[in-house]
């Protein structure tokens, strides 16, 4: 509790914190998700010092960039419908297209969708789905099929969840064929009631290292992001991926620049830095996931240009969707996920 | 007198700033927050409302209560029953090892509790040291299932509140009147008597401070629950830090921490009495 309250003090108090004056880029990003050595080179190009700090969930970087309205963070990597939230809520710039001379190499796919219809805001980093892992040694390939399949009583006490509401509400909604961003309390009773018959298979809720759990072997198959699989399969490649048919959940997390950023120039250059194929190809070497960038794809050894985990086919996308923003209805989601893990 | 007159107003104006910038300010914002609605798009929409009391009132968030005082209790119970006997031994060691035992109760303090935390996963999972150890051993022929269990919490909450047990009753055993004792054993007391009617109630102080500092702590280490546990749970600390994430309702958020700070001050308040009356009862 202290931790909480004195993290909020600090939320709070951090707006009267200044920037500092250095011309330093400034970029927030998910943990584990950008290779040191691209940061290296990008300061060896262009002299510009970057000053790198991380987050593990959308939430928690929202709740900071949105306390200090953006000052003081330059670039940030925030996952599809946030990008939408903090566009509406004043908390991007838009970017210059004419700095970007790499644009071009995006995949128009990952392009326009309804977060940011022209992508004045955002600039595809990586994208991925989460979908069904398992440790083939313990589960036949075909038995998990189907988000449904993971009810199946042989699991009990051996199943991971992600510890994040809204993608453990998406498996209960899917399988009863809702949409995962519905706003109706029914449905979402619903998809409660059918995760309480879920809980007795669940051995643990896990989103910081959910692979690390497969690989010692904690549970046997689960619901997961598919490059974690991918980072997971290359210590024990018996760790394997299905796309539900159901439908995967589908995201992409996004370049955006700060309303409140100090170095827009840089800002800019690190965007196009990024775009450029052999970065590209560098940074989804690294961490897995999958590529928006198309020539970058092409650079990539085959093995992993073939891995089905990070490119699917356009079959196992064919139900996938994004999340979408659920507005107040997020407390109706809240209220079932206290009672899911509360037991009642 | 007079040269240490700036000194006094220098340390007690900075004690004094930093208690009201770190304690009193945030306590003051998160009680302001407690009494507003929640926003659509900001944290908070500046009106008055009891609301977020009220929701407290649920069934539900009183059984997500309840459960974080059960395991604070049972983590205060079992670290006394530990720590009772482990801190009469200490007490009687002989005073060079003593300082030296005292050492190595203190020593885990120097590394952070969550990392500590971390070093019970890497003994309890399932090819960790106790399952490697105990097939080796050939007691077991399939590692047991111990991480992600109610007694790895348990087990974890002990082993990282233990020493705050240990201390206060050390500090009451080491005070202990052998005399008194001896005392009793004379009038005839047996050793059940003695521990009963003498030695209990001159450490009852010790006893009562080593359970504060226990239960305290214990009602917020929510992370414990979490790595140890499975993330199964939802304690007041879960519960807290989902509303600020989340769920984006900072004021409910809010009122649920102001509740957990009203409830530990009401503790430390008996705490106060009770300890006055057990100073009291201690003189002859």
């Amino acid at each position: 509790m202290l931790r909480t309250l004195f993290a909020g003090a600090l939320l709070l108090c951090a707006s009267v914190v200044s920037a500092a004056e250095k011309p330093t880029l400034v970029l927030y990003n998910w943990s584990e998700y950008l290779p040191k050595k691209v940061l290296r080179q990008f300061t060896k190009e262009t002299g510009i010092p970057v000053r790198y700090s991380t987050y593990d969930s959308n939430e928690v970087m929202y709740a900071k960039i949105k306390t200090v309205k953006g000052v003081g963070y330059d670039l940030i990597v925030p996952s599809t419908y946030y990008v939408d939230r903090m566009r509406r809520e004043g908390l991007l710039q838009k970017i210059d297209r004419s700095k970007l001379s790499n644009f071009g190499n995006l995949n128009p796919r990952l392009l326009n969708q309804s977060y940011d219809p022209n992508n004045d805001y955002s600039i595809p980093y990586l994208w991925g789905t989460t979908g069904i892992g398992y440790n083939a040694d313990k589960v036949a390939p075909g038995q998990l099929k189907r988000w449904a399949d993971l009810w199946d009583p042989a699991y009990r006490n051996k199943l991971l969840l992600l510890n994040d509401m809204r993608e453990v509400f998406s498996i209960g909604l899917r399988t009863l064929g809702y949409s995962i961003n519905t706003t109706d309390e029914n449905q979402i009773r619903a998809a409660y009631e059918k995760l309480v018959e879920l809980m007795p298979n669940v051995r643990v809720f896990d989103s910081e290292s959910p692979k690390t759990k497969f690989l010692a072997n904690e549970v046997v198959a689960g619901m997961l992001w598919n490059g974690e699989v991918y980072q997971g399969s290359l210590e024990n490649p018996k760790l394997q991926y299905s796309y539900p048919e159901e439908g995967a959940t589908l995201w992409i997390d996004s370049l955006v620049i700060s309303a409140g950023a100090q170095n827009v120039d840089a800002a800019h250059q690190f965007i196009d830095f990024v775009l450029r194929p052999e970065i590209a190809k560098q940074i989804n070497e690294e961490v897995g996931y999958s590529s928006p960038n198309l020539p970058a794809i092409q650079l990539l050894p085959e093995k992993m240009r073939n891995n089905r985990a990070l490119y699917p086919t356009d079959a196992d996308l064919s139900k996938a969707d994004f999340q979408a923003d659920v507005g107040d209805a997020l407390t109706i989601y809240d209220r079932y996920w206290q009672r899911l893990k509360a037991g009642r | 007198m007079k040269t240490r007159e700036p000194f006094k107003w220098v340390a007690v104006g900075t004690i004094w700033t930093w208690l009201a910038l770190f304690a009193l300010l945030p306590n003051a914002m998160v009680l302001v927050a407690s009494v507003l609605e929640r926003g659509q798009d900001q944290f908070f929409a500046f009106a008055f409302t009891l609301a977020s009391y009220r929701r407290l009132l649920d069934p539900l968030y009183l059984s997500v209560l309840l459960d974080s005082l059960y395991l604070a209790a049972l983590t205060t119970v079992l670290c006394l029953l530990i720590g009772y006997p482990f801190a009469y031994l200490l007490a009687q060691a002989p005073a060079r090892r003593r300082a030296l035992l005292l050492l190595l109760v203190i020593i885990p303090f120097w590394t952070s509790s969550l990392v500590r935390t971390y070093a019970m996963v890497i003994l309890l999972k399932t090819n960790g040291l106790i399952n490697q150890m105990l097939l080796g051993l050939g007691w077991i022929s399939e590692p047991l299932e111990l991480l992600y269990t109610t007694p790895a919490v348990i087990a974890g909450m002990c082993y990282a509140l233990l020493p705050f047990m240990i201390l206060p009753l050390y500090a009451a055993l080491e005070k202990l009147d052998r005399r008194l004792i001896e005392a009793a054993h004379d009038l005839g007391a047996g050793r059940v008597t003695i521990f009963r009617r003498v030695i209990i109630p001159l450490t009852l102080p010790g006893i009562i401070a080593g359970a504060m500092l226990t239960f305290l702590p214990a009602l917020g280490m929510f992370y414990v629950a979490d790595l140890l546990g499975g993330a199964k749970t939802m304690l007041v600390g879960n519960l807290i830090r989902d509303q600020f994430l989340a769920a984006r309702d900072w004021p409910f958020g809010s009122a649920a921490s102001a509740m957990l700070t009203g409830l530990m001050a009401l503790l430390m308040w008996a705490y106060y009495q009770s300890s006055r009356r057990a100073n009291r009862g201690a003189l002859p």
